[in-house]
């Protein structure tokens, strides 16, 4: 009987951990990227366009899901506090003034997320954080993954 | 909130195990163990409606990587063809993008003998391509409509085209990047942030003190810049420093064909985007040249210029100041003059936030004795007028100025405009 309500106990843990993350959009990278945690501002840095480069040989490319996407209105509601309009005029005038080259690119599942994350060194890109691909790394951001209390990205 | 009774659930349920423990087994055991197995069965079918579609994993990184399927990406604009994913994955160099901007004007003014009707504005295309990871092109070409169009010999054309921008671009990282060409001299925000974009900006009109043509400040540069960020913490500094030919023998020109003498201007721009408040920018320039006016007298030349700028919609806020400082050679008398503006706009928050309304005042002051100067005319104005968003891509504005110039009676203008990016 014991062992029953311990393994009971561990499964509702577990789940509760799920269930908790599932809301919160995970930041992602190539496993091999040599970023593990970053601040809040920094995210928005990546995000908007002021960082451009992870190092001098390494430039950030930048993965947003297509309009609609949960996780992109998420996205655009914490870091970049601008609407879809915005968004859009914010990206034009970027690369307008020579800012950026290029603004982000669009994609429009997690399974294409995954794919060029992996074929892109330096690619970022934000999925729901219960289905983050395999194989890629999550971000914490100020020092917590998705799930944990306090992550930003929720 | 959901998640919070889900957090109770769970709180109350890390507590059970103990209790349960610490008592001995007896009958009401089999009642618990019947609750928690219902607890698992409404957190799985919570998860299960939470995630819908498809498979995952924990959070935490695994090693093995899927085989994802193909699928198609775009820029995000949409102005670009979509591509398939592995196409976007390889860089192909050069990669060449356009865009543009174009307008269009209807105008009726008050001043005497002024025509109202319609007028073509500029037409841009904007070249954007990578020529390496690490190197890159900017090209802005302007087509603007002439009034002697049709007039001389040969007949002038409809329309004159101008480089506008030119540059190529070496970015070693984010604090380093150097480049040369023709450029929106980095010494004013309205000039490097909206320029020929009229639909990037909120309003029909520039302030005055950047107007096409206008001599106030030296609107293109030709040279070479520095530019990148600084570290500074939560600051975020940023840098522009540039050495290039300034202004031609006609000021409000750049020297494109050369420098009209052989002093080079320069100038360092420093700016900041803070990390708190997020959406605010400030910062300031200063300019040095010597201009060599046709049919004038030289004079040294410093401009020193400052601007602060809340990015929002709820408000917008820019504000601009500028003083133009001349000393022609030979003499210890400096002439000054200033222009500066505010401008608020703020996006209504009903009827889907396409509205926008807006205001900006603004005022130069041009020092009578400058010679350097002395075509610019002083101004005293107000500019207010309202901005719908027919689409993503495109606005319909319509202002109404009014302005006020030494010498002259006040002059009230109605514009709209409808504008785009495509």
């Amino acid at each position: 009987m014991g062992r029953l309500t311990l393994f009971l106990f561990f499964a509702v843990a577990a789940l509760t951990s799920a269930v908790a993350s599932a809301g919160d959009v995970a930041i992602v990278v190539r496993a091999d990227l040599p970023a593990d945690n970053l601040s809040f501002s920094e995210v928005r840095k990546l995000f908007t366009g002021d960082r451009q480069f992870w190092s001098s040989n390494l430039r950030v490319t930048l993965l947003i899901r297509a309009p609609a996407a949960r996780e992109r209105d998420m996205v655009l509601k914490t870091i970049y506090q601008m609407t879809e309009a915005q968004f859009r005029q914010y990206w034009i005038s970027k690369v307008f003034r020579q800012e950026a080259a290029s603004g982000p690119k669009i994609v429009y599942s997690n399974e294409m997320t995954a794919e060029l994350v992996f074929a892109i060194p330096g690619a970022v890109a934000f999925v729901d954080a219960s289905q983050v691909p395999k194989g890629l790394k999550v971000l914490k951001i100020d020092g917590r993954l998705p799930g944990e209390k306090g992550y930003p990205l929720h | 909130m959901p998640f919070n009774r889900l957090f109770a659930c769970a709180a109350v349920l890390l507590a059970l195990p103990a209790l349960v423990r610490a008592q001995p087994a007896q009958p009401s055991q089999a009642e618990l163990i019947q609750s928690l197995i219902d607890q698992v069965r409404r957190l799985e079918k919570r998860v299960a409606e939470l995630e819908g579609r498809g498979p995952s994993q924990p959070v935490s990184p695994a090693p093995a990587a899927p085989a994802p399927e193909a699928a198609e990406a775009k820029p995000l604009t949409g102005r670009a063809e979509h591509m398939p994913a592995h196409e976007i994955s390889q860089s192909t160099y050069p990669s060449l993008k356009l865009a543009g901007f174009t307008d269009v004007n209807f105008s009726s003014s008050s001043l005497r003998g002024a025509r109202s009707g319609f007028n073509e504005g500029q037409f841009i295309l904007h070249f954007t391509g990578a020529l390496s990871q690490k190197v890159n092109f900017l090209g802005e070409l302007s087509f603007s409509a002439r009034p002697d169009a049709g007039t001389g010999t040969p007949a002038a054309t409809g329309f004159n085209a101008e480089i506008e921008r030119s540059i190529i671009r070496f970015e070693q990282n984010d604090y380093f990047k150097a480049s040369f060409g023709r450029y929106h001299t980095p010494i004013n925000y309205w000039n490097t942030a909206f320029h020929h974009g009229q639909w990037l900006q909120t309003t029909v009109s520039r302030p005055e003190m950047t107007q096409f043509g206008g001599s106030f400040i030296p609107v293109h540069f030709v040279g070479g810049l520095v530019e990148g960020a600084i570290p500074a913490g939560g600051l975020n500094l940023n840098y522009n420093a540039g050495i290039g030919n300034g202004r031609g023998s006609v000021i409000s020109r750049a020297g494109d064909f050369g420098d009209s003498n052989n002093n080079r201007a320069w100038l360092v721009n420093l700016f900041a985007r803070p990390d708190h408040p997020y959406g605010l920018q400030f910062g300031g320039s200063i300019y040095r040249d010597k201009v060599s006016p046709a049919g004038g007298l030289p004079a040294r030349e410093w401009i020193q210029s400052a601007h602060i700028v809340w990015q929002k919609e709820n408000p917008e806020f820019i504000a601009e100041f500028a003083n133009v400082r001349h000393t022609p050679l030979g003499s210890t008398v400096s002439f000054n003059s200033q222009a500066w503006y505010v401008q608020t706009a703020y996006r209504l928050p009903f009827a889907e936030r396409l509205w926008k309304p807006y205001y900006r005042f603004e005022y130069i002051h041009i020092s009578r004795s400058d010679s350097i100067l002395r075509a610019v005319p002083s101004l005293a104005g107000s500019v207010a007028g309202v901005r719908y968003d027919i689409s993503s891509f495109a606005a319909l504005k319509f202002e109404f100025r009014n302005q006020r110039r030494p010498g002259q009676p006040r002059v009230n203008v109605g514009l709209i405009q409808p504008s785009l990016t495509f």
